[in-house]
């Protein structure tokens, strides 16, 4: 049975999926499965972002198999990206 | 018991709690109080868990809980009918000196049958800054005013030696005592209004209507949490402060009918005062619990009981003694609460069940400005800069966030008019309106911040002070979902006028002739022909931005909250020359977009 | 009622229209009263106008166009404003602004306008809620450069080429009908608006304008420029909306004045009111107040809490020491405006109002989705399914399934019972007519509830009040949720069921004007009384154009004061002689004190800041004939010859069903009083009486309820 880990990333328990095509992207956690692509903030977002300080990203996860965006994050250079799963029964995910 | 007369019960606890309120700010007339509705009135029961949470800042209503234990604990036995106690300590139970908190027993035919608590955001608590807030602080013994637990009022008379004490130590002491009397008058009108409902339905049955609730709201939380699927999501907060940077890490764990808030690897306390307790930050994480798992349940004790909350102690969510604490509502608190309603939100859109009661982030940052100064008509004024009310709201699965629309944790506050601010204060705004590429983008987008920009304008003194708290500058805090974009960071720039150059009737940040300067936390002057720009984050966007729909992609450019430089490279729209959107134009942009995201290489983190 | 013999009668003739009915009473000069009623038809209103008055006449024994021919006053009021507004049925309206402030209107001061006419519980699920969709769209805004500041001055002239560009846009690109102009501080200093429109006549000839600084020239820029939007967006609807009705009426023989009822419970002539439209939202409930005084003055009531309650709403008014309430931050659909308007609060809760358990939290609940009208309560048999309180009365006996509305519809008893049984009372395991006492109780609590509340904000205590009940359902609860407020007695008014009506024929006209300044409480009285007199002369000057005599001229002074940094004004009735002298205006100082220690609690107030006033109001009237009321003498107490039988019904008091004695209304003669459990049936409503309660019918007809037990305080 699917369930969504968020509505963009799906899993049967064992197998990470992107909801919108059904790529595979592997066992959690799902955005080793992903692209990982860092924006420098003053290039992700228009002027409103660039504050004039570097350091600071927009990291996006992209399904490798039809570009969508899965999920973006705010981090520093370093910090570790954030672990979304499910606690299935059934499975050691 | 009779599902009619507990029909009839929890409604009038709801109305008590309501006519608490109006009476608050009857009394207090204030504009934080009255504008912002920075205040909150609830009920408790005999032994301080909560009973009947009322609609103000929702980060207080556990934390009084814990006021009410606090007080019980230090005065048992001596606790008499129609006294009134303060406490106002962030380490025993408070957010901040400044957040007063008085909380009264209600008694019924001699026993002790319940509680009301109440806070307001007093004028001045004889910390270091003016307002409360104090960013120059470096300790909790800079910040004014604090005791674990005091009796103001004994048997309904005011112990005058106590308040004088209180009053003697704070800059405006007849407005900080007037906010007192209407806490007060708060007290009272709870305790009215509960004996009266007491004598017509008798103690026991109110209590077991009361211990009803409790069950029910447990109940009826633990089953929409079954309903939610098991899991672990996590949210990350950067909270700047002039160039350090403090992180608040959150991993919420859902199992079964009970939820864990673990806060372990968040970063050591700060020696800036944007830290906060362990009773603020589980307020915090209960701020956005309340309204977006429980907006058809009474906010009661029965809520808490199924949340656990993990704080490392020494972090900068449970900082230990002395550490500096007055800026942490607007600081560590807010953080919490936006961490928490990103992780909330994330399991709320994981049930297709659940998926529109998900939201992004709503204004995730506030600025504390306090302007003071000598005004226009002989007087002297003091005052917060209510666009921190303003906020702006998260996109959500179905629709956009509400430009400049508030937020999560305070539901019902606004902003006052422009002439209400000039009429009270020397100053003149330059321009204020939504500020362009403020909102997240997304398939729905965040709604905008605002942006606005102050002169001073016939100030006797020449000019005014302001304090800014203005953490944040350096990282968006209004985190998107599934996809969504966070909301644009916020923005504090001094312009420097140049010799000559007047302001006139500069209507954007570039226009303003001088040269720009960010300033964030501090007292800071006003004066001459010098401006201060203000722009305040958008809410979170939700779902990918090149899903969005074009002709509403369009239709932002035209109203002028999203450029159109934004528009072509995150939205991947095309304009034509009416405005409109470009279909033709606007595929070939998009498939640009999905190249270039895949022209990366895969990468393990 | 007519002789044939008699002098020439002439007629005062009142109507008002409403969501659902349109009301007319008319006043013959011989003292006869005279009620019609018609169905509301909207957007053509003026067509339910005339079948009212039709309906009216019928039984007088004269045709409409007879009736007019000797109608010598018409008086209006009507809903046309509000449901263009809620239908967003107006015209394609723009607005210029101050440049650099495009976005205020649609900003709504933040939050406010997402929030603002929600009910609590839609407050605390944020998620879903949202703005209203605007009247002007955010295109059709357009900023020019000009600036006044708080005093008034000019700190950026009018950029003059900009307002012609700006015209010539709204009105060309964006199509629109209608323009509203709001700049910052216009109301201390209007020059830049006035000169908007005069460059809007050259360029754009036949646009509706409205100026900000015109029609609410007070300060809150939000607020200030939302009220110019409304009266632009919904003024040419309502100009041409009275002149076909003053066409209509003319055709039928008509040659008399009209006079349009204003949401502040005062009079305007028909062509003034027409370019006022917000003037004109809830004039209908405005008029019911007046009503409402008009008998607590007859009878010697100064505090009345006026309650109405028909199928879909409850509304409630405050009268206290015979002065009306004015509403602080008026709303129409979730629109701010500002105009003084007579505070009328309502929530969803009548007749047709569903009763329901929640599947969640199996909370029983009254309201607030309703069945309307259609397809309305189960017993009406017209398909409505969902059990309603309607249902519920006829459960526990208030109404008698024959005689409804005269016998013209036979409520089906079967149906409702059912629809109770499944819906209420087995989700909660009870009987189907304890369920339906529950609900009974659920709704009277309920209402105490909203009551209390509004009162406690106005730092009122209902046992100090009189309880007016009108339409349809309140007299059903008006006993019991009376009682729990121990209010002093409560009055069912003879004329409840055309209540607005008859408050328009209570009315004078009345004109409001605002003068906006602050000044300190040292300020010598010659400068109070210079803002007087220029008001004056204006108010003089056009009552006497509509001629309203000098002798029947009143003039109203108040002031706005408030204690310096405090957010709370209080509007304060000037009691000294006019003009002012040092005395006067320290008593009006005194006053004020007293005045908002009495409204925000003792201990309120903020002296050590200073005290200063923030407006000066001329409210400027002009004496309406009043009608006098026919009297009968109270006669022996004994009702017999009005009961009808008896059968079970609800009584409260003793918790149950029990018999009680049944009554016609019609058959009742002054003095009569009627003890309870017992239930009066009226042409349009039930009143019923639980133990304890003794209802006297008065000299006017009246029914007047008082309770044998001491107050308990609920
Ligand atoms: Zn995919």
């Amino acid at each position: 049975m699917t369930r969504f880990i968020l509505p963009t990333v799906a899993t049967d328990g064992t197998i990470c999926t992107c909801a919108a095509c059904g790529h595979a992207l592997g066992p959690a956690p799902w955005k080793r499965g992903a692209i990982r692509r860092d924006l420098p903030l003053a290039v992700a977002g228009g002027a409103a972002y660039d504050t004039g300080h570097a350091g600071v990203f927009l990291c996006q996860f992209i399904c490798p198999g039809c570009a969508v965006l899965l999920d973006t994050e705010t981090a520093m250079a370093g910090d570790a990206a954030l672990d979304d799963r499910l606690h299935l029964p059934a499975a050691a995910n | 018991m009779d599902p009619m007369t507990f029909s009839i019960i929890r409604h009038r606890l709801f109305r008590i709690v309501d006519e608490a309120v109006i009476t608050l700010k009857h009394v207090s007339g204030s504009a934080i109080t009255n504008e912002g509705h920075d205040l909150m009135v609830s009920l408790y029961r005999a032994d301080g868990t909560l009973l009947m949470g009322g609609v103000g800042f929702l980060h207080h209503l556990t934390s009084a809980a814990e006021a009410c234990k606090a007080i019980i604990r230090r005065f048992q036995g001596q606790i008499g009918e129609a006294d009134v106690y303060l406490l106002n300590d962030p380490y025993t139970a408070a957010l901040h000196t400044s957040d007063i908190y008085l909380v009264a027993p209600i008694h019924h035919e001699g026993r002790l049958v319940a509680w009301s608590a109440c806070f307001v955001h007093v004028t001045d608590i004889g910390a270091m800054n003016p307002g409360g807030f104090a960013p120059q602080a470096v300790d909790i013994y800079s910040e004014g005013f604090s005791s674990p637990g005091l009796k103001l009022l004994d048997r309904g008379e005011m112990r005058q030696d106590v308040l004088d004490t209180i009053l003697n130590m704070v800059r405006s002491p007849e407005m900080v005592s007037l906010d007192l009397r209407s806490m007060i008058a708060c007290c009272n009108v709870a305790r009215d209004r509960m004996s009266a409902l007491l004598t017509k339905y008798t103690a026991p049955v109110v209590d077991e209507a009361c211990a009803a609730l409790v069950e029910q709201s447990e109940t009826l939380f633990r089953a929409r949490l079954r309903a939610l699927p098991d899991g672990q999501w996590q949210s990350r907060q950067y909270l700047d402060v002039q160039g350090e940077t403090a992180r608040v890490v959150l991993t919420m764990t859902k199992t079964d009918d009970r939820l864990v808030f673990d806060f372990t690897g968040s970063d050591p306390q700060s020696r800036h005062s944007i830290n906060c307790t362990k009773w603020a930050a589980l307020g915090g994480l209960f701020a956005p619990l309340f309204p977006l798992l429980c907006y058809d349940i009474t906010w009661n004790e029965g809520v808490i009981r199924p949340v656990t909350m993990i704080a490392p102690e020494g972090s900068i969510v449970n900082c230990t003694r002395p550490a500096p604490v007055s800026v942490a509502t607007v600081g560590a608190i807010q953080s919490v609460n936006n961490a928490a309603c990103t992780t909330i939100g994330k399991m709320l859109a994981a049930s297709p069940e659940y998926r529109d009661q998900a939201t992004a982030v709503w204004h995730a940052n506030h600025f504390a400005i306090f302007k003071f100064g000598a005004n226009q008509r002989g007087g002297y004024s003091i005052g917060i800069l209510t666009e921190t009310f303003a906020g702006a709201g998260g996109a959500r699965s179905f629709a956009d966030g509400v430009d400049i629309g508030g937020e999560i944790p305070n539901p019902i506050s606004r902003m006052a008019n422009v002439e209400t601010v000039e009429g009270a204060f020397p100053i003149r705004y330059l321009f204020r309106r939504r500020a362009p590429d403020s909102g997240g983008p997304g398939r729905y987008r965040g709604g905008t911040g605002g942006e606005m920009a102050i002169v001073q304008h016939r100030a006797p003194a020449g000019g005014i002070d302001y304090v800014i708290s203005g953490k944040g500058a350096r990282h968006p805090m209004s985190e998107g979902l599934a996809g969504g974009y966070p909301g644009a960071p916020n923005s504090y720039v001094w312009v420097h006028a140049d010799a000559e150059a007047a302001p006139g009737s500069a209507d954007r940040l570039e226009t303003i002739p001088g040269t720009p300067e960010p300033v964030s936390w501090g007292v800071y002057p006003l004066r001459g022909q010098d401006a201060l720009y203000v722009r305040w984050n958008g809410g979170g966007g939700y779902g990918d931005p090149i899903a969005r729909d074009p002709a509403a992609v369009a239709a932002d450019v035209t109203s002028g909250v999203v450029s159109a430089r934004a528009a072509a490279e995150i939205y991947g729209v095309a304009l034509a020359p009416d405005g409109g959107a470009d279909s033709a134009a606007t595929v070939a942009l998009r498939g640009a977009i999905r190249t270039a995201r895949l022209a990366v290489p895969e990468a393990a983190e | 009622m007519q002789k044939q013999d008699s002098p020439p009668l002439s007629y005062l003739v009142a109507t008002d229209v409403g969501g659902t009915c349109t009301d007319t009473i008319v006043f013959g000069s011989d003292g006869g009263i005279h009620i019609g009623k018609a169905l509301s038809t909207p957007p053509d209103f003026a067509h339910g106008v005339l079948a009212s008055i039709q309906s009216a006449a019928t039984p007088m024994g004269l045709t409409l166009d007879d009736l007019l021919a000797r109608t010598h006053l018409f008086v209006h009021g009507s809903t046309v404003v509000d449901n263009a507004v809620l239908t967003r049925d107006g015209a394609r309206t723009g607005l210029i602004t101050t440049l650099g402030f495009e976005d205020t209107l649609h900003v709504t001061r933040g939050a406010y306008g997402r929030w603002a006419g929600l009910t609590e519980g839609q407050m605390k699920h944020p998620v879903k809620t949202d703005r209203a969709a605007p009247l002007v769209a955010r295109e059709a805004v357009v900023g020019v450069a000009e600036r006044v500041d708080c005093f008034g001055d000019v700190v950026t002239p009018l950029d003059e080429a900009a307002v012609t560009a700006a015209v010539r846009h709204l009105v060309q690109d964006k199509g629109v009908e209608a323009i509203a102009v709001s700049f910052l501080w216009s109301f201390l200093n209007p020059a830049h608006e006035a000169r908007v429109r005069e460059i809007i006549e050259q360029v754009a000839p036949g646009t509706y304008v409205t100026l900000s600084s015109d029609i609410a020239p007070v300060p809150g820029e939000y607020e200030r420029g939302s009220t110019a939007v409304i009266n632009a967006y919904a003024g040419r609807i309502t100009r041409d909306y009275l002149t076909d009705l003053a066409s209509q009426l003319s055709a039928r023989g008509y040659a008399g004045a009209t006079m349009v009822m204003q949401g502040y419970g005062g009079l305007l002539p028909a062509a003034e009111a027409a370019d006022r439209a917000v003037g004109m939202i809830e004039c209908g409930p405005a008029a019911g107040v007046i009503g409402a005084k008009f008998l607590g003055d007859l009878m010697g009531d100064a505090d009345v809490i006026a309650a109405d309650m028909g199928g879909t709403t409850f509304k409630v008014g405050v009268i206290q020491g015979g002065q009306l309430e004015y509403a602080r931050e008026p709303m129409v659909d979730r629109f701010h405006y500002i105009a003084p308007k007579i505070e009328v609060v309502s929530i969803g809760a009548g007749g047709g109002s569903i009763v329901a358990v929640d599947p969640v939290t199996r909370l029983p609940s009254v309201g607030p989705r309703s069945a309307g009208a259609r397809p309305g309560p189960v017993c009406y048999g017209q398909g409505g399914h969902e059990a309603t309180l309607t249902d519920v009365m006829l459960l526990i006996g208030y109404m008698d399934p024959d005689q409804f509305l005269g016998g013209a519809i036979t409520l089906d008893r079967a149906g409702a019972a059912a629809a109770v049984a499944s819906q209420v009372a087995e989700p909660l395991g009870l009987d189907p007519t304890a369920a339906a006492i529950g609900i009974y109780r659920i709704a009277c609590a309920q209402i105490t509830d909203l009551i209390r509340e509004i009162t406690v904000e106005r730092g009122l205590d209902p046992r100090d009040f009189v309880l007016h009940a009108f339409g349809g359902t309140c007299g059903m609860l008006a006993a019991a949720f009376g009682e729990e407020l121990s209010v002093r007695r409560v009055i069912i008014p003879y004329t409840a069921s055309v209540n607005c009506a008859f408050g328009l024929i209570s009315a004078d006209v009345a004109h409001e004007y605002t003068t906006t300044r602050t000044l300190g409480t040292a300020t010598p009285a010659a400068e109070v009384n210079a803002i007087f007199a220029g008001m004056e002369a204006r108010a003089r000057a056009q009552l006497l154009a509509e001629g309203i005599e000098p002798h029947r001229q009143r003039m109203e002074w108040s002031v706005d004061l408030r204690y310096c940094r405090q957010v709370h004004e209080v509007t304060t009735q000037v009691h000294a002689a006019a003009p002012l002298d040092t005395a006067g205006l320290a008593r009006l100082v005194d006053d004020f004190e007293a005045l908002y220690e009495r409204k925000f609690g003792k201990g309120s107030a903020y002296r050590e800041a200073g005290i200063e006033m923030t407006a000066f109001r001329l409210t400027a009237r002009g004496l309406m004939p009043r009608p006098k009321l026919p009297v009968e003498e109270e006669g022996p107490a004994d009702p017999s010859a009005a009961l009808m039988g008896r059968r079970p019904i609800l009584d409260l008091t003793s918790g149950g069903m029990a018999v009680g004695q049944i009554y016609n209304f019609t058959l009742l003669r002054p003095g009569n009083e009627v003890p309870g459990p017992a239930v009066i049936h009226t042409p349009i409503t039930t009143i019923a009486l639980h133990t304890g309660h003794r209802a006297r019918m008065d000299r006017w007809r009246n029914i007047v309820v008082t309770t044998d037990a001491p107050h308990i305080d609920a």
